[in-house]
């Protein structure tokens, strides 16, 4: 193969769609000459700046949104979308209807509409961590790992207990941000816990002054069930699609 | 009519092609809102096809319907509007031929350090089909024949306009390189 030759195939190797003949061929030239050696490297640079371009996480709304639609198409309920699928289709003063049947059936559920979004964050955030295939920042069943690791990065200690014998396996922790009812950003440690294929995810913050109860309150948004009590100064959440009296099985434990 | 099952069994295979179809249509709309709605559009008219998939390759199926449906987008944005027509842009190009990166100076680009933010808009200049078979190849790594078929063109046809993307990129890349240098000067 001579320069010229080669100067052809170059891309066609770099995408590594030559035929195996032709490829020993090129390389067999490549090896001796400085010219196509060059112009490789510019191309596989040239290749490296374009793959470092941004690669965007679909937004989770879009998603929903999707579902939401393919669910009309069928005409399913939407039942796990549903506040939202009233919002997305409905036009003129049929939105103010869904709107106010939307207010009172948050009102029926929950009096505390602060709550309401609270519970909506939750459940967000755990579909989310789901989703993005991102539940952990930091993977081990190791609770001696994992405390240190909080250690750094907030400014409580969140306890941590290993409930493998229990069947709860500890998976990990991240960190996570949740908007309380001031609406202000509070970060969060998130232990990470599995039940056989259901997942766990413990958020665990500062409590503000009036949340002092050890109650186990119980909740459930869409799909998922959740669970709330506060100790020691610290407001805990277990969300999952686990069932509600397995959950509480494990809320009991963690609280203990 | 379509049914839950149908439903189900659409969402397992496609809706995992979700983070592709949004990244290409960004790469094609430059827009996050428009990108989202061809999205969706382009996702229920899948699965009003739905049955006329006969299985095979699902990420080539639904991001095929995803870029028609972006081109049609596009077409209606532009339609009676100034903007320069992709054509334009590509034939004012002056040096975009396969051979040019021979007569360009290797190190020159070598040491151009380029930043993402910067790839990112020199991308922006590229037509529409030299950034969409960019995207295909280099970010989502599909061969010639996968990218034919996405985009309903001749295999010879996708290797002329890489080709031609790569040489317009780097050309870009070197003018702006060499202007940045001619202003610190
Ligand atoms: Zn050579």
């Amino acid at each position: 193969m001579n320069c010229k030759q080669a100067q052809e195939k170059i891309e066609v190797y770099l995408d590594r769609e030559l035929t195996l003949s032709d490829r020993r061929d090129f390389e067999e030239h490549l090896e001796d000459c400085k010219n196509c050696q060059k112009m490789l490297d510019n191309l596989r640079s040239l290749s490296t700046s374009i793959q470092q371009t941004n690669y965007i996480k679909a937004p989770f709304s879009l998603r929903r949104k999707i579902k939401s639609e393919l669910r009309d198409v069928t005409g399913e309920e939407n039942a796990r979308y549903g506040w939202t699928h009233l919002l997305g289709s409905a036009a003129g003063s049929a939105i103010l209807a869904s709107l106010a049947v939307w207010a009172m059936m948050t009102y029926i559920v929950d009096p505390d509409t602060t709550r309401t979004q609270l519970i909506t964050e939750l459940t967000t955030a755990h579909v989310r961590s789901l989703m993005v295939d991102h539940a952990t920042d930091i993977i081990t069943s190791d609770e001696h790992t994992v405390k240190p690791w909080f250690s750094g990065k907030l400014d409580f200690s969140p306890p941590i207990k290993d409930l493998s014998a229990e069947g709860f396996g500890l998976v990990g922790g991240r960190l996570d941000y949740l908007r309380l009812d001031d609406l202000q950003q509070r970060p969060a440690a998130v232990l990470v816990y599995k039940r056989r294929s259901h997942t766990i995810n413990v958020f665990i913050y500062r409590s503000t002054d009036s949340e002092e109860n050890p109650r186990l309150n119980k909740r459930q948004r869409q799909s998922y069930n959740l669970i709330n009590w506060h100790k020691q100064g610290l407001s805990y959440w277990a969300v999952s699609d686990l069932n509600a009296t397995e959950l509480q099985q494990f809320a009991q434990l963690l609280r203990s | 009519m379509a049914t839950a099952k149908d439903r189900k069994h659409f969402e397992r295979l496609m809706l995992r092609h979700l983070d592709a179809s949004y990244n290409l249509a960004l790469w094609l709309l430059h827009d996050t809102t428009e990108a989202e709605d061809v999205v969706q559009i382009a996702y229920m008219k899948a699965f009003e096809h739905f049955t006329s998939f006969t299985g095979g390759n699902t990420a080539g199926w639904i991001l095929t319907i995803v870029r028609n449906t972006a081109y049609n987008w596009l077409s209606k944005r532009n339609r009676g509007s100034n903007l320069i027509s992709f054509e334009d842009v590509l034939h004012s190009s002056q040096n975009n031929s396969p051979t040019a990166s021979g007569e360009m100076n290797p190190e020159e680009l070598a040491s151009a350090e380029i930043s993402h933010s910067q790839i990112t808009g020199y991308m922006k200049t590229l037509s529409v089909d030299f950034r969409e078979v960019l995207f295909l190849r280099e970010i989502e790594g599909y061969s010639y024949k996968e990218i034919a078929e996405i985009t309903q063109v001749s295999k010879g046809t996708v290797m002329s306009r890489l080709s031609r993307a790569r040489g317009q990129l780097r050309q870009i890349i070197t003018d702006q390189t060499h202007r940045e240098k001619t202003r610190e000067l």
